[in-house]
């Protein structure tokens, strides 16, 4: 954080280095704690039924160790530092554990997340892959076994008002990430980038009505500059999947740049779509969970008569968030073995090239082994950018 | 290509039976077929094996260019890197799945110059009318692939048929949610018909559809009843022979051929086990191939297993099918419901099994089944870096047998110098490599992990004599 003296935002920032903190205070209070992977998860559900839900993050500078006696490391590598520090008993705290049907990554490990952390409760979330008619008909269905499921492990019904009321309060966390984001449109910008990824990884660990008491604090706060703390440099746009550490964006920053928006999994991808309000809570949130989210694991069927055409359908929003967020560069940034990602990494250049958009692609590890050659192609591509 | 490795390429794999020796021709036949069949103006499609429509694209005259297929001949020929190559140069990471890279690399080139790429194994793959893409539980390549591959053919359409199944779960039976899985699958499969007869401006044949349903699930069965002969000791055919006899199980599944080749098979390993005549002459191990698929550029890896006096009755890869008359089918006249619970009978087959013993799992369920019925001595697995559909969990499914399930009775020194018996873990092992990506592979590194293997079940066989 920049400023001194803050006291909100040395809050996040400890809430932030001390990950779980507030979940394990919660919990010697009673509440019981759900541990979740992924956007893909309805946490609306979770809340509605009476529990937190605990995004599980890795740790980039744990060296994955007793992961590795489980799982084979051709695995995603954010998920194996999930799974790895989890196995250590970090996330302890935790009761129960649902995993979405996002990859294969996830997917083909539920059973050893399931045995291997024992905890009583556990529920995989099987969303299909497309958004036609019957896929949401289906996916309505799942969201239904899965509102019974955990209302058998909470003892308790979860009713429609119930969902309603959660849906609420998420819509409003929501639209309060996106007050933070109006805070990166003017040059240099208000917030940095490291500051929004820590307050953003912050709040999906907080009981919602907390996230939201805390996002308006931490809003009050940012509001209050006048001046921004930064100079004005190339403003970077982050596209990629789940990025749950500080630690890239501070790379990018320290290298001279602004990082002023995101196409990721704990940024616009899950921030940005709303549930709709009204009509039966289940169906608007298939809706919202299965087509609104715009995750490559859910096929997008070709739209249109030219290529050009489908590539706007599928990554229009990355455009549209370039244009409102005033975009130099972008940093196109995948961890190995992701297959949703990795197969549209040419049509994603495609789209970005079409908008005569400078791109740098990274494949990384998920360590803090690899920032010395991360840096210097990072630095090289904004010297390209400012040149 | 090195003239090494060309060498190597002639090195070819020694087939125990007549059956498996017929395939590598019959399936240079069907992919010679396809590229006719493109000149002769036939409607091609673009798939993958083990998506419930066999039956459907048989049924209406289309011809499959099983695209996996493909690549892992090209990985055979030892032929695939330049195509592997060419697709990084696209920004395709080389992590991702290889078939999938190596079918890219060549669709692209093929589009790029207009005609096959030089010297494209067995004459290269034709290019497709439509393409049918995979949503299924598993396998995220089956469902980005095509879509990748429409940068280079953005004229060629695909549908993606949802093929869910539920996963194994302590608190959700199956029977509790299959209805409407299988009305999704259903109206999946039927959105997918309408499309076929959009595409080729015909329509279904539902008689004729039927008819294929019930040659594949008498299929099905025959291949059940055959791959059972493989209990005999000594074993008539092994996993080497298998990744070649897959072929007509999961390729010409709905066809009159597929259906005889098994046929044959069946006469030809019980004319073998009447004879006594094994995979080797001297069987010494039995072991099972516990999950993976195979480096098709080492299958002769199968045959160093023989020369030491391994031999692999059953394996878990290819296997992709139980008996129809176990699977409880309710009764229906619609072969696409028919399909639809053939779909979700054989993936939730294991489920109850595992139910009834405390730790299990569906998968080391069957690992248990098949080392019980097969007298397996160890278990042999093959993590290929490339998949994660079929190579995440391989070990933790050991881990979780070794807890469970201890078949080998051994005597230990007990703490007062007594001797007490115990029982332990079949021994196994966990070779690494690819199914398609030869740089992967190291033969000396592979053949010295499999020796000292050996050595170990020779430990593990007189410790127990």
């Amino acid at each position: 954080m920049n400023e001194k003296d803050s006291d909100i935002l040395s809050k996040v920032e400890n809430y932030y280095q001390d990950y779980g903190l507030r979940a394990r205070e919660l919990k010697d209070q009673g509440q019981k704690v759900i541990a979740y992977l992924c956007s893909l998860v309805p946490v609306e559900i979770i809340s509605a039924a009476g529990f937190l839900p605990f995004r599980i993050r890795g740790d980039v500078h744990e060296p994955i160790t007793k992961g590795d006696t489980q799982l084979e490391t051709i695995a995603c590598p954010f998920m194996r530092s999930c799974f790895d520090v989890s196995l250590k008993r970090r996330y302890d705290f935790c009761e129960g554990l649902v995993l979405p049907h996002a990859c294969d990554s996830i997917t083909r490990t539920y059973s050893v997340w399931r045995y291997s952390l024992d905890l009583p409760y556990s529920h995989f979330i099987n969303l299909p892959h497309t958004v036609r008619g019957p896929s949401m008909d289906f996916f309505k269905a799942e969201l239904e076994t899965f509102r019974k499921s955990l209302g058998r492990f909470a003892g308790k019904e979860i009713s429609d008002g119930d969902l309603a009321e959660s849906i609420d309060l998420h819509n409003e966390n929501r639209n309060k990430a996106r007050a933070l984001y109006e805070l990166r449109k003017s040059d240099p910008p208000l917030v940095s980038g490291t500051e929004i990824a820590t307050i953003l990884t912050v709040g999906m660990r907080l009981p919602v009505k907390e996230a939201n008491n805390l996002f308006d604090e931490v809003l009050e706060k940012l509001k209050q500059r006048k001046e921004a703390p930064f100079k004005k440099a190339p403003r970077i746009l982050i596209d990629g999947a789940c990025v749950d550490n500080i630690d890239f964006f501070k790379l990018i920053e320290d290298s001279g740049a602004n990082v002023v928006a995101d196409s990721l999994c704990i940024g616009t991808r899950d921030y940005w779509p709303k549930t709709e309000v009204g009509g039966n809570p289940v169906d608007t949130l298939a809706h919202r969970y299965l087509d609104k989210i715009n995750c490559p694991r859910t096929y997008r069927e070709k739209v249109g008569e030219t290529y050009q055409e489908d590539l706007e359908s599928r990554f229009g929003d990355v455009g549209s968030l370039i244009k409102e967020f005033n975009v130099d560069g972008v940093i196109l940034y995948l961890y190995k073995y992701c297959d949703p990602f990795g197969f549209e990494v040419p049509a994603r250049k495609a789209y970005l090239d079409s908008l005569k958009m400078p791109v740098l692609y990274l494949e990384d590890e998920y360590s803090t082994g690899t920032i010395g050659r991360l840096r210097t192609r990072i630095q090289a591509f904004l010297e390209m950018i400012g040149s | 290509m090195a003239e090494e490795q060309k060498k190597e390429e002639r090195k070819r794999r020694r087939h125990a039976t007549e059956a498996a020796g017929k395939i590598g021709p019959m399936v240079k036949a069907t992919i010679g077929g396809t590229v006719k069949a493109r000149e002769e103006g036939k409607s091609i499609a673009y798939a993958f094996i083990v998506c419930s429509y066999d039956e459907i694209i048989r049924a209406m005259d289309i011809v499959p260019v099983w695209t996996e297929n493909y690549a892992g001949i090209c990985g055979a020929k030892r032929d695939a890197t330049r195509f592997l190559e060419r697709a990084e140069s696209l920004n395709f990471s080389r992590s991702l799945c290889t078939y999938a890279l190596c079918g890219l690399g060549f669709d692209q080139w093929r589009e790029e110059l207009g005609e096959m790429p030089p010297d494209a194994p067995w004459g290269g793959q034709a290019k497709p009318d439509f393409m049918l893409s995979s949503g299924q539980i598993l396998c995220d390549p089956r469902n980005k692939w095509y879509q990748a591959v429409q940068q280079y053919m953005p004229d060629v359409p695909i549908y993606n048929v949802g093929l869910p199944w539920p996963l194994y779960e302590d608190d959700i039976d199956v029977a509790d949610v299959e209805d409407y899985y299988i009305k999704y699958i259903v109206e999946e499969l039927r959105g997918l018909i309408k499309f076929l007869e959009r595409q080729t401006g015909r329509k279904m044949d539902w008689d004729r559809l039927s008819e294929l349903v019930d040659l594949g699930e008498r299929t099905w069965n025959l291949i059940w009843e055959t791959y059972e002969l493989r209990r005999a000791v000594p074993t008539p055919m092994g996993t080497g022979d298998a990744m070649n006899t897959m072929v007509p199980m999961v390729f010409m599944l709905g066809t009159q051929e597929g259906y005889d080749f098994f046929l044959e098979l069946n006469k030809e390993l019980k004319d073998k086990i009447a004879r006594k005549e094994g995979v080797v002459k001297d069987e010494k191990y039995r072991l099972l191939w516990g999950g993976g698929l195979p480096s098709w550029f080492a299958l002769t890896d199968f045959n160093y297993f023989n020369s030491k006096g391994a031999v692999f009755p059953v394996e878990t890869t290819y296997r992709m099918i139980e008996p129809i008359y176990r699977l409880n089918i309710p009764d229906t006249n619609d072969p696409i419901e028919r399909l639809a619970w053939r779909w979700i009978r054989y993936w939730t087959y294991w489920y109850d099994k595992a139910r009834k013993r405390p730790g299990s799992e569906p998968d080391v369920e069957r690992l248990i089944q098949y080392i019980e019925d097969y007298q397996i001595d160890g278990i042999v697995m093959h993590e290929a870096f490339s998949c994660r559909t079929w190579h995440l969990g391989l070990i933790w499914q050991l881990n979780q047998l070794k807890k469970i399930y201890k078949p080998i009775p051994v005597l230990r020194l007990g703490s007062n110098r007594q001797k007490k018996g115990e029982k332990r873990e079949l021994p196994s092992l966990i070779l690494e490599s690819d199914i398609v990506d030869i740089s992967s592979y190291s033969e000396v590194d592979t053949r010295n992990r499999i020796d000292a293997f050996i050595e170990t079940l020779e430990q593990t066989k007189k410790n127990n004599r």
